[in-house]
């Protein structure tokens, strides 16, 4: 028998990128196609989000160029804040790192491993390293090539160089060389993916310089930069043990009581009184042998009768004031077990919706800018419902938008948006394609969904947007937000409706008014020889008379203007 | 010495008219009037009294189908009627030009003429004459003016024989002159005049077979009438001669058609009007014609019994009944103008005896048994139906 020793002797700790580097799937590096608009959406995320959070209109500039088989050199660059240097190998070597890790806040990325999976994947498809140019506007311009040491979870700087800023350039571009990868122009490739940023960021310019050496430009529509999301408390009905238990070692609050109401929202000191009773009530069900007696207890505790409940046992007083005790303690000493509790009372309890102030939704005004500017459609409206919550305390929201004719070529489009980045994959699985599809379409005037000249998208935004498995490219199914998309298609179809069924009489009228007008060289023919009146004077009486009558028609809507018959 | 005959020539009771600037005025004013209409904003239209059967009555006292007075008015902006507006100003026009001129067309080409394909459409002014003719028909009964008095006619049908002398324009002759052919009478009679007439009545036959069986036997001669061949359901002009030869000439009316359904709406039609045309009853109805057979009566009577033929369809009380010539007979037994005794027992008599009988059955007897016997027997001695 092998001796524990000699087993863990092969036993290595793996670290942070050694384990992203094996499992690359998780981060979107699956696929030929996939990988490069992985890379690419990381890029310009990263460009997205820090322009905005420095309160600048962004430009972003991507470009590919192909190297060889499978083997492009894709550049990013963009007018943001820049990188100071000291930063340069936290952004984009260390997994797991960022300005926004472990916050309750709407991102476009999680947690941090965005650029820096993007720097991996070029290391270890080119075995290069990456190329980072970056200003923030000062004398110097940083040029750095960056490599990722795997063991050690670090960013390593293997050649740095200074340049003069004259001219006050501000910015960054980066450069990475990727292999095993392919540039399509599909509906999953970055052209694709760039013109889906581009809808649902109008405030952004972006460019994109493909291999062949086209350049494509996705111009900037609105001048609002988005405001940066704000961070929000998490809401109790949307926590894990876990949370409760990380979260109670990390706080500087110097009781339980003032640690759950100063992190959490919607919880006050009257609310502690009533978690302090629902755990004592739990503990004290816990305590029945009796199952069907427990059963019933802990529906009545559902039902809100935690008084009647706890009266139902003997000395149940001597409980609650040790439970209150445990509101005292300070919350670095709050045990698993406890967090468990808290955890377990907050199911039973109401508690306000959460708030909803840190969403950022697009809003209907930028996202019918964004439609018009890229798709030139001939109808385009929004929809951008009020914040709802799913699974008892988890905020989120729901935008439309839609948009009909003009250039957009027949067959239904839907751009799917989660917290504003495109989804491209999955799509069958996702919320969005389910409410889209579950809506009546005929309803609303679009007799052959499938044939009409249709762009739908969709975007859900939320704190936690509930993936479907590791791709993060499509959205669980999840009844509250699909009913909320549903809404918004329906309330945005309605409006179609209403264009289209406006449309229609116009195009009737066009025709009746062509009906009429036909005729009118004829009859004025024939009306000069009955009365001998001049035959173009006769014309111009009935055109006049046309005119003035859909002059009339048209200032009075769909009210019928009396024709006698 | 001979017997005084039932029938003869009276004293006229209607003088012919024709005046072509009626047409012309009428058709200015309504000119005028839609100018008028269109240039004040106003919608431009006809009336038109409506056709069908839904817009006539049977006058009882003149006893002619006349037209009611319901009104369709044809607006110019209405998707339904612009086309038909157009259609109607474009024939208003064309009278316009045919009638100061003095100018007759036919209907075809009346069609002909104003048919063109619209300026900047792939649409023509008249697709087929099934869009001209009830036009033409429209204007005849909105402005009160026959089609013939609009220069517009129809192809000629029917002929006359007898000793009557017509003025047709520079032309004058005498209608048993002609030889055994007669003279066909043509889609305008109004210009018609006649300076002459040497018969006592005029008897109208269905066929031509029989007209000239009658011609060649010397009937018109012999009995002094003159011959109508109707051909079939009579033309707007043998109908139109033969209520001006009534009115104006005073000359009775016969008339002798098979005894069928056929036959005897053919009588109807000549006597009371059409529905189609109730709105020119009062010139072309003659409602003091008679009837002088085939009657029912005539098969036992002159022993037709194995010269009749059998009805055709299904008779009113048989299962599925009563179809084609049976039901067409009880619809004629609904007629006003056939509730009295002798035409309602002709008619059930038909049904009872499910059978019709042809002029030309009478060859049966002998060529000419219809007119040596048949018929001068039954006319002379005032032997009719009403």
């Amino acid at each position: 028998m092998a001796e524990a020793n000699q087993l863990f002797k092969e036993f290595k700790i793996q670290s942070v990128s050694e384990f992203f580097r094996r499992n690359a799937a998780m981060l979107g590096y699956t696929g030929k196609i996939r990988s490069l608009t992985t890379v690419i959406h990381e890029a310009v995320t990263n460009s997205l989000d820090a322009c905005e959070e420095a309160g600048i209109l962004p430009y972003v500039r991507v470009e590919i160029e192909e190297l060889g088989r499978e083997h492009y050199k894709v550049i990013v660059e963009d007018n943001g804040p820049g990188i100071p240097e000291k930063y340069i190998t936290h952004v984009f070597g260390k997994m797991l790192a960022g300005t926004k890790a472990h916050r309750n806040i709407q991102s476009r990325g999680q947690q941090g491993i965005g650029i820096s999976g993007a720097v991996m994947f070029a290391q270890i498809t080119s075995g290069k390293a990456t190329r980072v140019i970056t200003s923030t506007g000062d004398d110097r311009i940083i040029e750095a090539w960056v490599k990722i040491d795997v063991d050690r979870n670090e960013g390593k700087i293997v050649k740095k160089e200074k340049h003069p800023n004259p001219k006050g350039w501000r910015g960054t571009r980066i450069e990475l060389e990727v292999k095993n990868v392919r540039y399509v122009r599909s509906k999953q490739g970055i052209y694709w993916y760039l013109k889906l940023t581009a809808i649902a960021n109008p405030h952004a310019h972006i460019e994109l310089i493909e291999p062949d050496g086209k350049l494509i430009v996705f111009p900037r529509s609105s001048e609002d930069i988005p405001e940066p999301p704000v961070e929000m408390k998490p809401h109790p009905r949307g926590v894990l043990t876990d949370d409760v238990y990380r979260m109670a070692k990390k706080t500087r609050r110097s009781s339980v009581k003032r640690f759950l109401v100063g992190e959490f929202s919607r919880i006050s000191d009257k609310k502690i009184d009533e978690l302090v009773e629902y755990i004592a009530a739990l503990r004290l069900i816990k305590t029945e042998d009796d199952k069907n007696v427990q059963e019933q207890l802990y529906e009545r505790l559902m039902k809100g009768e935690v008084k009647a409940v706890l009266r139902s046992f003997k000395g149940y007083t001597k409980v609650v004031k040790q439970v209150a005790k445990l509101m005292d303690k300070p919350p670095e000493k709050l045990s698993w077990h406890e967090a468990e509790e808290i955890v377990e009372a907050f199911r039973y309890m109401k508690f306000l919706a959460p708030p909803t102030h840190g969403l950022r939704p697009i809003g209907e005004e930028n996202i019918e800018k964004g439609l018009t500017n890229i798709l030139k459609p001939e109808f385009v409206t929004a929809v951008t419902r009020s914040p709802k919550v799913y699974s008892g305390g988890i905020p989120f929201q729901v935008e439309v938008g839609l948009a009909y004719g003009g250039e957009i070529p027949g067959g239904f489009e839907l751009l799917r948006y989660a917290n504003r980045v495109p989804l491209l994959f999955d799509a069958g699985s996702c919320v969005t394609t389910l409410a889209a599809r579950s809506v009546d379409w005929r309803r609303y005037k679009v007799d052959d969904l499938d044939r009409a000249p249709l762009v739908l998208m969709i975007n859900v935004i939320s704190v936690h947007v509930p993936y479907t498995g590791t791709g993060k490219q499509s959205i669980a199914n999840v009844e509250e937000i699909q009913n909320e998309i549903r809404l918004a298609i329906m309330d945005a179809a309605r409006r179609l409706q209403t264009y289209l069924s406006g449309k229609h009489r116009r195009l009737h009228q066009a025709k009746r008014r062509r009906t009429f007008e036909k005729y009118v060289p004829e009859i004025a023919k024939a009306l000069s020889v009955l009365t001998g009146e001049p035959e173009e004077e006769v014309k111009n009486y009935f055109l006049s008379y046309i005119e003035g009558h859909f002059a009339a028609k048209e200032a009075g809507g769909a009210e019928e203007v009396s024709e006698n018959a | 010495m001979p017997k005084p005959k039932a029938v003869r020539r009276e004293k006229p009771r209607e003088r012919f008219s024709y005046d072509p600037t009626k047409v012309l005025t009428r058709l200015e004013e309504y000119g005028k009037r839609i100018l008028e209409d269109i240039k004040i904003g106003k919608n431009p239209y006809f009336d038109i009294p409506m056709r069908g059967i839904g817009n006539v009555y049977f006058d009882e006292k003149r006893r002619v189908i006349r037209m009611g007075d319901k009104l369709s008015r044809r607006y110019f902006l209405n998707v339904a009627h612009a086309r038909k507006f157009m259609q109607t100003l474009l024939i208003m026009a064309y009278v316009k030009r045919l009638v100061s001129e003095n100018k007759h067309a036919s209907l075809r080409e009346a069609y002909y003429a104003n048919k063109h394909t619209i300026p900047g459409t792939k649409e023509n002014t008249f697709e087929d004459q099934r869009e001209s003719d009830p036009i033409i028909e429209d204007l005849e009964r909105m402005m009160g003016v026959l089609r013939e008095e609009m220069h517009l006619t129809a192809d000629r049908r029917g002929y006359i024989y007898g000793d009557i002398v017509i003025r047709d324009g520079e032309d004058e002759f005498n209608t048993s002159k002609l030889g055994m052919g007669g003279w066909a009478v043509p889609g305008t009679v109004e210009h018609l005049q006649f300076p002459e007439i040497n018969v006592d009545y005029a008897l109208v036959v269905e066929t031509a077979a029989m007209a000239d069986r009658l011609i060649e036997e010397k009937f018109p001669k012999k009995e002094k009438a003159l011959i109508i061949a109707t051909q079939g359901q009579a033309s707007r002009g043998v109908r139109r001669l033969i209520h001006r030869l009534h009115y104006e000439e005073g000359l009775p009316i016969i008339v002798f058609t098979d005894g069928d359904p056929y036959g005897w709406y053919i009588y109807s039609t000549i006597k009371q009007g059409s529905i189609n045309l109730a709105y020119l009853s009062d010139k072309l109805a003659t409602p003091e014609a008679k009837f002088v057979g085939m009657t029912m009566d005539d098969i036992k009577r002159y022993g037709l019994e194995n010269v009749t033929e059998k009805l055709k369809g299904i008779p009113p009380n048989k299962k599925g009944g009563p179809t084609a010539d049976y039901k067409r007979i009880l619809e004629e037994m609904e007629y006003p103008w056939f509730q009295n005794r002798e035409w309602q027992r002709q008619l059930k008599m038909a049904v009872k005896m499910g059978v019709r009988i042809e002029q030309q059955a009478l060859a049966n007897k002998s060529l000419e048994f219809v007119a040596k016997r048949y018929l001068p027997e039954k006319i002379n001695s005032g032997d009719l139906l009403p």
